[in-house]
């Protein structure tokens, strides 16, 4: 009982801000560091090279970390060259620096866990899957909260419960952070000292816990949207947001961390030497999204909004979860303001 | 060359200009790491800015043609390379929305001749501008002022694989994002016209802390009157939200 608790107490312990950014810089060496950076405007993840340039107080980034890291916003996935004998494909080479994706927030964790699902799935892609692979993820509880923000209802935040999919889980604790090794690789190669954390530390967590879901400011059911959604495809809420103020940007899908549309296509050089087949970030919000052979099958705009709410809010049958984390991020950065939670409120009525 | 199957020779290619500043033609011009390609893999047998000489007749594989038409005989001209091309792409935000060479079509021709030339007005032959495709059919639109180097590319490798171009279609903002800006709209209040402006440029000037003034023209089905409500809330006059759609596609907003 005793040596079992021993061994548990090396996977969890309370250091000071100091222990933890020598923790952290310590990795620098084999690890590429990408975190949460700046903070007089808005906090962006990007590569940092000391930990003094991470914001650990960042509310919210523009980018989700995960969509950007781990299936780039644009990337060259195979090319062809053209030589006498015929086109020759190559393949480039995988990713494989070692890296460290650290303050991922509980929703942003969450989003990532959505990805997975999609990339290394049925058909894993094997460039997310060596990104993914070769990026150990530092969750971090989240100490404030945006009045866009509804993480808390649907299950993923503002404290982070999955128990696995990510390594290693930090909260602010005040004077202490409070960290957690989490997966087997993060337990084997990362060695943590500090004071290992008792029973009233752990109360304290759940009361900060407490107090930060006093802050929340959205309220919607999400619970029996399904039915509605289903019986009202064509609520005038819909048409009279569409029409009135989406203006078909895509900026909601592009800045949703589980938004994982994306669009192949070819870059040919005139020379027509070398072929490169490329994949980028798409948005269904775009009129040519949904065209194919024969005709468009989101010719209106609230078909388009319809296809992002409803993706987003309901689709459960598609991973078993609903495509919104709660971050908020597509109200925060539609240029007019759209909120999905209240078109979603608007059709329960 | 995969061109014609069967056929050994280039591509017949002629770039023609109309009303405008010939941006564009200089962007093929200066087409740095392409031009040389271009030259080998097209036969230009009209392309002012490269070669002095060169035959108007044709037949041409493929015309790129940029400016708008704002006179007699420039109609008359674009009616002949029509009829002389297999392919014919509008090269530019003249040729397509009008551009800049369209402002004028706020108000009366008289009215605004008088203003710039003020005495014998009845000389200049200068008459209501028209895009290109008022007159003709337009195989493709290469948007931009000028283009961005990929579409000019795509125009250029639709022939030499003979297939159907496929040109950006869709709003800066898509750019803005995967370049990963701030953006200027939301975060700083900016008129930015990137939500209903058309791709292509990278989302050059909002990398730059520019609000977009949308040079590449109105991405279609673009909602007009929704960025307009914005702009009045940011508190722009209706004059100053006027100018900001009508400085490239007055055309297509003033009648
Ligand atoms: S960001 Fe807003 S305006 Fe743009 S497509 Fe999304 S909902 Fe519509
Ligand atoms: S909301 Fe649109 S862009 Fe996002 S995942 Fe669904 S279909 Fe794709
Ligand atoms: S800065 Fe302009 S172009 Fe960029 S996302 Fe904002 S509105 Fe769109
Ligand atoms: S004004 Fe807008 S469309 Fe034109 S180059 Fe700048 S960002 Fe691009």
């Amino acid at each position: 009982m005793n040596g079992e608790n021993t061994f548990q107490k090396n996977y969890e312990a309370l250091i000071s801000r100091e222990l933890l950014a020598a923790w952290v810089e310590g990795f620098k060496e084999n690890f590429r560091l990408i975190g949460p950076a700046g903070g007089k405007g808005e906090a962006e993840f990007r590569e940092v090279f000391s930990f003094n340039e991470i914001n650990l107080d960042y509310q919210s980034t523009m980018l989700p970390p995960g969509k950007t890291f781990l299936l780039k916003p644009v990337e060259e996935i195979l090319s062809f060259n053209i030589t006498p004998g015929g086109p020759v494909a190559e393949e480039p080479p995988l990713p494989d620096r070692k890296r460290i994706l650290f303050g991922v927030h509980a929703c942003d964790t969450h989003a990532i866990l959505y990805l997975d699902k999609v990339f290394l799935g049925v058909f894993p892609d094997p460039f997310y899957r060596a990104r993914r692979e070769n990026t150990f993820i530092f969750s971090l509880n989240c100490k404030t909260v945006s009045g866009l923000c509804f993480c808390h209802l649907v299950g993923t935040g503002p404290f982070l419960k999955a128990q696995s999919g990510y390594d290693v889980l930090l909260t602010d604790m005040g004077s202490e952070f409070l960290v957690e090794l989490k997966s087997v690789r993060a337990k084997k190669i990362f060695s943590l000292e500090g004071r290992p954390p008792e029973g009233r530390d752990l109360e304290k967590k759940k009361e900060l816990e407490l107090e930060l879901l006093k802050n929340f400011r959205k309220d919607f059911k999400a619970d029996g949207l399904r039915e509605v959604f289903l019986s009202r495809p064509d609520h005038p809420v819909l048409k009279e947001t569409a029409e009135g103020r989406c203006l078909s940007c895509g900026n909601c899908v592009m800045v949703c961390p589980t938004c994982f549309c994306h669009d192949i296509y070819d870059e040919a050089g005139v020379s027509l030497a070398r072929i490169k087949r490329m994949r980028r970030w798409d948005a269904c919000q775009d009129y040519f999204f949904a065209k194919v052979h024969g005709g468009n099958f989101r010719e209106e705009r609230q078909a388009r909004l319809r296809q992002f709410v409803f993706h987003k809010l309901d689709y459960e049958g598609q991973f078993g979860v609903k495509g919104t984390v709660g971050c908020g991020r597509c109200i925060r950065w539609c240029p007019t303001g759209i909120d999905l939670t209240e078109i979603a409120k608007e059709m329960m009525k | 060359m995969p061109f014609f199957s069967g056929e050994k020779r280039k591509p017949r290619a002629g770039f023609f200009k109309f009303s405008c500043c010939t941006g564009c033609g200089f962007e093929l011009a200066y087409f740095q790491r392409s031009l040389e390609d271009t030259l080998k893999s097209f036969d230009f047998t009209f392309f002012r800015l490269a070669y002095s000489s060169g035959a108007l007749e044709g037949p041409f594989d493929l015309a790129l043609v940029e400016g708008t038409v704002t006179e007699p005989h420039q109609a008359v001209e674009l009616k002949r390379i029509r009829e002389n091309s297999a392919v014919l792409y509008a090269v530019g935000s003249c040729a397509i929305a009008g551009g800049i060479p369209a402002i004028k079509a706020g108000g009366r021709e008289l009215e605004i001749e008088k203003r710039v030339y003020q005495k014998k007005l009845y000389r200049l032959t200068s008459m209501r501008p028209s895009v290109l495709s008022d007159y003709v059919k337009v195989d493709g639109c290469v948007r931009g002022c000028p283009p961005g180097r990929r579409d000019l590319e795509e125009a250029l490798v639709s022939i030499l694989l003979h297939r159907r171009p496929e040109f950006i279609e869709y709003s800066v903002c898509v750019e803005c994002k995967l370049r990963g800006n701030i953006c200027l709209l939301v975060d700083e209040g900016l008129p930015c016209m990137g939500p209903v402006t058309n791709a292509g440029c990278g989302a050059l000037c909002p990398a730059c802390h520019r609000a977009c003034y949308s040079c590449f023209g109105l991405m279609s089905r673009a909602n007009i009157p929704a960025l307009k409500n914005k702009f009045r809330e940011l508190g722009l006059s209706g004059e100053e939200i006027e100018r900001r759609f009508t400085l490239f596609d007055a055309l297509r907003l003033k009648k």
